[in-house]
């Protein structure tokens, strides 16, 4: 493969799949997803336990057959090749190394297999066990290193071979949180240096955004969002993913027009928005950390800038976490909203106060069609 | 646990010590006669011994009819072994990993000769035999010996697979093994102490196996359990002792094998 131009060319489909479906009996475990994954990428797959994320993965693996669908890397059909002539890297969760090998002949496996001459399985492995920084474990066995060696050993066991796919599922699950962050870093700075595509899946949202480039949302068997980390944050497609990811507060509007509605008796601004009609039932979100907290006092002294809105609350809860405050508040109408934005020169909130909530009305998403499901935490899985 | 021994009186401590201590000495006891009665002088197996000898074991080993009978069981033992590790493998992954209707039921059809008296298989089985003038054959030593063995083999079997994670077979497989290759090169190996175990319960169970072996034993061809039950019918020679002693002998060193097999997968896993 030529690597010439390969960072000024435009970003090439590596990987399609089309109306993709994993059907047991009547249960849709994938249903009909359309995803295309560029060369060199690092996607990931997020969603909770349920949400068709791993069964896709295992499709692209192969241990898993499409019940319909194509998958396609570089327009050739995959779905009838069996899962060890695909030549796809995979690190498991549980690190699957092989007990009765050493580190060196772990990672020597698909060389072997390959039948690869002595001298270049030891050249790759040489490679491998530097590029892991494991040089010292050769000899060990797999049970006599931590899980994040381990797991280093599994990614060297991938790599050696040098597919053009990884694929990693749920890789750093089982290992502490400290741990779980250095290796996200080296994961990045290998992903970086390599230029490999890794399709990665997770259901821990702060590890997809540490770690990806775009991440793909699942939910029922289907992508429900995808994009970068930031785009989907900012501007979720919809109220699953909008609830989903992050922390958000929802207030049920009913449009006047298309750039204003009322809330609870009140009239709010809202972004332009196609297709909202007068009259429909909408959804405004907003971002705790986008929308303000002030006391009554502050908000005399504050007359209300152009384009934002202002709905009065009462303080329900003042949680202080370090870094920031979260205030639990509820309005007249019995919306609950969650605002960590306190004005800065204000005093802590006390429970009972009336405060005023404010928000730009840009940084405020509209929805028109929802499910009640998609507003709590926690949805998605099946 | 409540009934731990720290947190019970010492009473109660102690009369749990002695009933325990009397009970092994009652299963214990007789074996430990046993072998101090083939050094015995007395060719009556009078205890305690008058006097101690090695003559019985030279009987023993220097006749050939005795020697042909541990030969004939060593050989039986080896081939149900074999047959045993051989039958219990597929059958062990089938039942593990497979997803079929009646794989519940197939697996108590398999474990039945368990809990199916002896007697009943043995004279199903000599009944068989009979019929196709297979009886007093190395054959229907082995066949018959795998019917009780095989149980054993594939329950030590699908323990060791169940405790196998197969993603460990599916790494194998996507670094470019065949799930054949796979089987061979990765998994075998990780559930090689299972095998082990299994191939030496079955080897125990073929090794001091009588009542099948009466049925299917002809003049010409006996095992040594067989053997010792003919003789005794005649006369209570010490040699009898002294095979048991071989027969004991070879049982634990057996078990030792497979507790020390048992205890380094537990360490490994």
């Amino acid at each position: 493969m030529s690597a010439v131009m390969k960072d000024a060319a435009p970003a090439k489909t590596l990987v399609s799949l089309r109306n993709l479906n994993k059907h047991y009996g009547d249960f849709a475990a994938v249903d009909n997803i359309d995803l295309e994954i560029q060369d060199g990428e690092f996607l990931t797959f997020l969603g909770s336990s349920g949400s068709g994320k791993s069964t896709t993965l295992s499709m692209l693996a192969g241990f898993e057959t499409p019940s319909s669908g194509e998958i396609l890397v570089e327009g050739q059909s995959l779905v009838k090749v069996p899962p060890h002539k695909r030549d796809i890297g995979m690190v498991f969760q549980r690190y699957s190394l092989f007990p009765h090998l050493s580190v060196r002949d772990n990672i020597a496996f698909p060389l072997a297999i390959r039948k690869q001459s002595a001298a270049e399985t030891a050249k790759r492995v040489d490679a491998m066990l530097k590029l892991v920084q494991l040089e010292k474990f050769a000899h060990r066995r797999p049970a006599q290193l931590s899980g994040g060696q381990q797991q280093r050993v599994a990614i060297a066991r991938a790599l050696v071979y040098e597919p053009r796919i990884l694929l990693m599922d749920e890789p750093l699950g089982a290992l502490d949180k400290k741990l779980r962050e250095d290796l996200q870093d080296e994961l990045r700075q290998l992903h970086r240096r390599l230029g490999i595509t890794i399709v990665y899946v997770t259901h821990d949202q702060e590890e997809a955004m540490r770690l990806s480039q775009r991440i793909a949302i699942f939910s029922h068997g289907k992508i429900v969002g995808l994009g970068t980390g930031y785009d989907l944050y900012q501007n979720p497609p919809n109220a699953f993913v909008a609830s989903f990811l992050g922390n958000s507060n929802f207030l049920r509007v009913k449009a006047s027009s298309n750039g204003a509605a009322s809330f609870e008796g009140q009239s709010l601004a809202i972004r332009l928005t196609t297709g909202l009609n007068a009259g429909q039932d909408a959804l405004i979100m907003v971002r705790p950390e986008k929308a303000l907290a002030l006391s009554a006092e502050q908000a005399a002294r504050e007359p209300l800038p152009a384009g934002w809105n202002e709905v009065t609350a009462k303080v329900g809860e003042v949680l202080f976490l370090g870094e920031s405050q979260t205030c639990h508040v509820m309005t007249a109408g019995g919306t609950e909203m969650t605002v960590k934005a306190l004005s800065a020169a204000g005093m802590p909130m006390q429970p009972g106060d009336t405060v005023k909530v404010r928000w730009a009305v840009a940084d405020a998403c509209i929805y028109t069609e929802w499910a009640e499901s998609d507003l709590s935490k926690a949805a998605g899985a099946h | 646990m409540l009934l731990t021994p720290n947190a019970m009186g010492r009473p109660l401590r102690t009369g749990l010590y002695l009933t325990t201590g009397v009970i092994a000495a009652f299963l214990l006891l007789p074996i430990l006669f046993i072998v101090l009665l083939s050094f015995g002088s007395s060719q009556w197996l009078v205890f305690p011994p008058p006097g101690w000898t090695l003559k019985w074991y030279g009987q023993f080993f220097s006749n050939p009819e005795w020697m042909d009978a541990a030969l004939a069981s060593l050989k039986v033992a080896v081939l149900t072994t074999v047959c045993a590790v051989l039958l219990g493998l597929p059958t062990a992954f089938a039942l593990v990993r497979g997803r079929f209707p009646g794989r519940e039921m197939l697996y108590g059809l398999f474990t039945l000769p368990m809990i199916v008296p002896l007697v009943i298989i043995a004279v199903a089985v000599y009944a068989l035999f009979l019929k196709l003038g297979y009886t007093g054959t190395l054959f229907s030593f082995v066949v018959s010996h795998v019917i009780v063995a095989l149980p054993f083999t594939i329950i030590s079997i699908i323990n060791s697979l169940k405790l196998f994670d197969q993603s460990i077979e599916d790494a194998a497989v996507i670094c470019g093994a065949s799930r054949l290759q796979a089987i061979f090169k990765v998994t075998f190996p990780a559930i090689r102490p299972g095998m082990i175990a299994g191939g030496l319960f079955a080897f125990l169970v073929s090794w001091d196996e009588v009542v099948l072996s009466v049925m299917m034993a002809s003049p010409t061809l006996q095992t040594l359990p067989v053997k010792m039950w003919t003789t005794l019918r005649q006369d209570l020679t010490p040699v009898i002792a002294v095979a048991s002693t071989l027969l004991i002998g070879l049982s634990v060193l057996v078990m030792v094998i497979a507790a020390a097999l048992r205890r380094r997968n537990e360490v490994s896993a």
